[in-house]
């Protein structure tokens, strides 16, 4: 067949659809098919241009960013007002995610490095979900805890080797 | 004549220059003008446009905020939005079949006894007025100029005059609304959502987040606010034309009706209300025991205890209340724009626009707060 007709008669093909996309994202990875296309429909596709910021610390944060494509840089500011660069996403990551249950100031600055398209889904989408489509919000939630709890659990191990560090560094000062 | 070109160019400026600076000047005035009366010419023909549709839209907004709880509850069970929708206007359609078959022989003879029954009260009215001034002119001798029961006969045959023959007239209006009050608040219902979702869309990247959130925010204040009036209003009509039915005063429903409508209005809406149901009951009653009754259903069963004590707390609570002045201000405007309807919806309005503006400013606080901190660091 002519290859003209037969883009305009195929379908999207399931892999380029927003709706895979989203599960192959660990917070959605609960979802079936026919979940991740209504979630689809409460996310919100965002086009970003090069250097262009997402938000700044100290913004009402509102919900969590699923990068699409492109790449984020995640900084913070110290007391001269220097960058601190703290992580850099690409595709699959997502970021924001702690302001989606509870409204929270945002912790840290983050701005695109390239063309970037970012899927937002935020508490107000959230709660509508909780009231209409309890099981997806379950899904999410669910798996939302569960990322949490380990970052809660690493930067836990991450004091307490700290702490055992510093008192070393004290004992052997002494 | 030689020194002009001379002048002229010592200031910078030769003839050409001058008379192109006047062209553009000319040109630019007579665009400024055409711009002008377009542009009013444009706000003249939307005004036209949209005029018979401000209250069927008023009302389908209105009817939406009522009928999402429904709708939602269906959606919830697992069907798809237009079908829950569907459900809920067949639902409602089987109750208005209902309530016709019910009231119509019921509101047929009201309306004929009504016929005859207003003359009645109109002139028991002038009656009052005469003896009042009777009474005025024993203590106040000067009072005789003014004519005080020629006036109020004047304007009570006028009011009669007005209700007996509009009404029939509004059938007409009300035929139409029938049809595009359900027809528009099914596109509401079905798309309002979304379209709302694709306004918010368009703020740019930077600002979408809060625009979502407030956006999300205020729509819900507001239809909790909505709900709360039209239940409360329904509820303190129904008091009343329950506690008139007590007594042998005819028309309790329609009184109950008017009672309930006027209640959308703060403060001076109750006082409205009851001013009919008090005059009919003193034309057919008398000043007795049932009058003190009816009086005791208007001010202290309606108003004190199901209104303030009861419906306030649950329903408005968390709205605080206009400011008395914003409220005659807001039905002196609503009355101004669009008569008796733009009377009672004009506070309804401030209230929601109030609502807007202090969520706008409650999110500006909340989150002011938290940015000095980070700052301080």
């Amino acid at each position: 067949m002519n290859p003209l007709w037969s883009n305009i008669f195929s379908k999207k093909k399931q892999e380029e659809s927003l709706a895979f996309f989203l599960g192959t994202v660990p917070v959605f990875a609960e979802l079936s098919p026919k979940e991740l296309h209504q979630l689809e429909r409460l996310m919100h596709a965002r086009d970003y241009a090069p250097f262009e910021t997402v938000f700044e610390q100290g913004d009402p944060g509102s919900g969590m960013y699923v990068i699409r494509s492109g790449k984020v840089q995640v900084f913070s500011r110290n007391i001269n007002k220097e960058e601190e660069e703290l992580a850099v996403l690409g595709p699959g990551d997502f970021f924001g995610e702690t302001t989606l249950t509870a409204p929270a100031a945002r912790t840290a600055f983050v701005r695109t490095l390239e063309q970037s398209v970012l899927i937002g889904l935020f508490r107000a989408d959230l709660l509508e979900m909780v009231q209409k489509q309890a099981d997806i919000a379950n899904k999410i939630l669910m798996m939302l805890t569960r990322i949490m709890s380990e970052r809660l659990l690493a930067s836990n191990t991450e004091i307490i080797r700290l702490k055992t560090a510093l008192e070393n560094v004290n004992h052997h000062d002494e | 004549m030689s020194s002009l070109p001379n002048s002229s160019s010592r200031k910078g400026f030769t003839r050409a220059q001058l008379i192109i600076f006047y062209l553009v000047m000319t040109l630019s005035l007579a665009t400024g003008l055409a711009l002008y009366t377009s542009a009013t010419n444009i706000i003249n023909l939307l005004r036209t446009a949209t005029a018979g549709l401000f209250l069927p839209v008023l009302l389908s907004l209105i009817l939406t905020f009522l009928l999402d709880p429904p709708v939602r509850y269906f959606e919830r069970k697992g069907f798809n939005r237009t079908l829950g929708i569907f459900f809920v206007y067949i639902l409602i359609a089987i109750i208005a079949t209902l309530l016709a078959f019910w009231l119509i022989p019921y509101l047929d003879g009201m309306w004929s006894s009504l016929k005859t029954d207003l003359p009645r009260y109109t002139g028991k009215i002038t009656g009052l007025v005469n003896e009042l001034q009777n009474y005025l002119i024993n203590k106040a001798p000067y009072v005789t100029e003014y004519d005080l029961p020629g006036k109020a006969k004047a304007l009570a045959q006028r009011i009669a005059a007005d209700i007996l023959v509009e009404t029939p007239k509004s059938a007409l209006l009300i035929g139409s609304l029938m049809i595009l009050v359900p027809l528009f608040s099914f596109f509401f219902l079905r798309d309002g959502h979304a379209t709302i979702r694709k306004c918010v869309a368009l703020t740019p990247n930077r600002h979408f987040e809060m625009a979502h959130d407030l956006s999300f925010l205020i729509s819900r204040q507001l239809s909790e606010f909505i709900r709360g009036r039209i239940i409360e209003a329904f509820i303190v009509g129904l008091v009343v034309a329950i506690g008139l039915s007590m007594t042998d005063i005819r028309y309790a429903p329609l009184l109950g009706a008017f009672a309930g409508i006027t209640n959308l209005i703060p403060y001076v809406g109750p006082i409205i209300g009851m001013v009919p149901g008090i005059l009919i009951a003193f034309a057919d009653l008398g000043i007795g025991g049932e009058f003190w009754w009816i009086v005791c259903v208007y001010i202290l069963i309606a108003q004190i205890i199901v209104d303030s004590f009861i419906l306030i707390p649950i329903f408005i609570s968390r709205v605080s209340n206009l400011h008395p002045f914003i409220v005659i201000v807001a039905i002196i405007m609503g009355g101004k724009l669009s008569g008796v309807i733009g009377m009672i919806i004009g506070v309804p309005v401030a209230s929601i626009i109030k609502i807007a503006v202090q969520s706008i400013m409650q999110y500006r606080h909340n989150f002011s707060l938290t940015r000095g901190e980070y700052e301080q660091e």
